[in-house]
């Protein structure tokens, strides 16, 4: 890529919306609903209850609104929702070792028999999908970062206030 | 650019009716041409046409000499403005004009040069990240002429463009086309039923009547020469005035009035001395001065100009407009007497003009 291409194609972010940050956002909340949907069944047609399920609960409510507002954010080019994003991107992570790695290692007794609550093929999917929409928000909120500071230093160039 | 020939089209819908009838046009290239006439003419079916958005029921149709008559409308290479400015009101104004070209798979830096490059021209490059419903009509209009740009078309067309917007607007929207045309030197048909505006854009201009092309001139030629009566009262503000008269020895005879010809009229019309023909005087080719008595029905001031409008002989003569120059203060009822400058002769069976060295 030439110069003037890296040139114009910092100057097109001026008109252009992030779409890519805003896409990788709204990615994750979509592998964070696929978490949602799955956590709160077990394979071994038992529960595993919890006081950590009703708080489960409650977050994903607000991670979805907020990974939504955010992605609006950086679609916007507003830096301050990368925080945001890396925010909930390093939580995803942290869950893992919460609800999914406590039923993953808690037994229950089924038939006379103990199982574990959360069988394997269960936890590694769970696992999967908060770390796929952790990397989504990760990177959204990345690439926003790169494109703000890109951004800014072409409007600065061009002697115009950063929005 | 391109030049664009319009080779004996017809327009004949399913259900029989016909709403172009043998419609021939050679388009120079670089020439803007404007189709004017009333509504129900046959001049926006025509423009659909050329377009693609109609099919052509006989005839064809060339582009650059290629014959593009069955060719479907997006492989035209043409760019068509609406009335209605047909933006996306959910995308920005840079969304709008790219577009087209995004979805052809443009490269976005070219996309991106382009688009500043037509928003430069139309003066827009401050209102692209807004949306169109935060535009005026005028800048909307741009906008979309800013949408046909960037395709860098052979041949733009436009469909009554200007007729959302209100009077103020669609003199400044028009200069602006006018400038827009000198500036790209491109190739444009432009459909209106308001004469000014053809009158002012056009290099040349179809006047259309019942699908019919009435006459094909310089604006000049449809304000000074007539073809026939259908287009002396199209063009001109206020219409053209229209008189029964028997032609008599240097004179003419109408209705309560005898004006006198000169030379060159009598010589005109000598193939109809002692017959009917019908007379047109323009409102601006009126003087007051000694030939035609008239009974004053209204008088409206322009500030630089008066119209004046009355009955020739009063009751129930002939009525009569005149666009006197300056202030005039006649009173309802009062008695004038004017001149005609300037007259122009149609004969009475086929409404055509009588030109001199007929007959």
């Amino acid at each position: 890529m030439t110069a003037e291409d890296r040139s114009i194609q910092r100057d097109r972010m001026r008109y252009v919306k992030n779409s890519l940050s805003s896409t990788l956002a709204i990615v994750g909340i979509l592998f964070n609903v696929f978490y949602f949907v799955s956590i709160y069944k077990s394979d071994v047609d038992t529960y595993y209850y919890n006081i950590l399920i009703g708080a489960s609960i409650v977050y994903n409510l607000v991670f979805m609104l907020a990974v939504f507002l955010a992605s609006e954010g950086v679609k916007n080019y507003k830096k301050n929702y990368s925080y945001v994003l890396a925010v909930v991107g390093v939580l995803q992570i942290a869950r893992i070792f919460i609800l999914p790695m406590q039923a993953h290692a808690a037994e229950t007794l089924v038939n006379g028999e103990s199982v574990m609550v959360m069988q394997d093929g269960q936890f590694y999917r769970v696992v999967a999908y908060l770390v796929v929409s952790a990397v989504c928000l990760l990177a959204s909120a990345a690439v926003n970062m790169i494109r703000c500071r890109e951004l800014s230093e072409h409007l600065k160039t061009l002697g115009v206030q950063s929005a | 650019m391109a030049t664009l020939n319009l080779q004996h089209i017809d327009k004949i819908y399913d259900n029989n009716v016909q709403a172009v009838f043998d419609f021939n046009l050679d388009v120079k290239d670089g020439e803007l041409i404007v189709l004017v006439g009333p509504s129900g003419c046959g001049k926006s079916t025509t423009l659909r046409m050329v377009a693609g958005l109609e099919d052509i029921s006989n005839g064809k149709l060339l582009l650059d000499g290629r014959d593009i008559t069955a060719t479907p409308a997006k492989d035209r290479d043409m760019a068509m403005v609406f009335q209605s400015y047909a933006l996306y009101g959910h995308m920005t104004i840079y969304e709008n004009m790219a577009f087209s070209l995004t979805l052809r798979k443009e490269n976005p830096n070219v996309i991106h040069k382009k688009v500043l490059a037509a928003a430069e021209i139309l003066g827009l490059t401050s209102q692209l990240n807004k949306k169109p419903a935060q535009l005026s009509g005028g800048q909307r209009q741009r906008v979309a002429m800013g949408r046909s740009i960037v395709r860098n078309p052979k041949v733009f067309l436009f469909d009554e463009p200007l007729s959302n917007l209100d009077a103020k607007l669609r003199g400044a929207t028009r200069r602006e086309i006018l400038l827009l045309h000198k500036r790209l030197q491109a190739t444009m048909m432009y459909v209106t039923h308001d004469q000014t505006e053809a009158l002012t854009l056009a290099d040349r201009i179809v006047c259309m009547s019942m699908g019919h092309v009435q006459q094909v001139g310089t604006p000049l030629e449809l304000y000074d020469s007539p073809a026939n009566v259908f287009v002396a009262s199209f063009i001109g503000l206020p219409p053209m005035n229209f008189y029964d008269v028997r032609v008599e020895a240097g004179k003419l005879a109408g209705q309560g009035f005898t004006v006198p010809l000169t030379e060159e009229e009598r010589h005109t019309l000598r193939a109809y001395n002692n017959k009917e023909i019908t007379l047109g005087v323009r409102p601006e080719n009126i003087v007051e001065g000694t030939d035609v008595p008239v009974t004053v029905s209204s008088n409206e001031n322009l500030g630089m100009n008066t119209l004046v409008h009355g009955r020739i002989g009063g009751g129930k003569g002939a009525k009569i407009s005149a666009k006197l120059k300056g202030w005039r203060d006649y009173k309802t009822g009062d008695a004038a007497t004017f001149t005609f400058n300037r007259k122009h002769f149609f004969d009475k069976e086929t409404t055509n003009a009588i030109r001199g060295g007929e007959g």
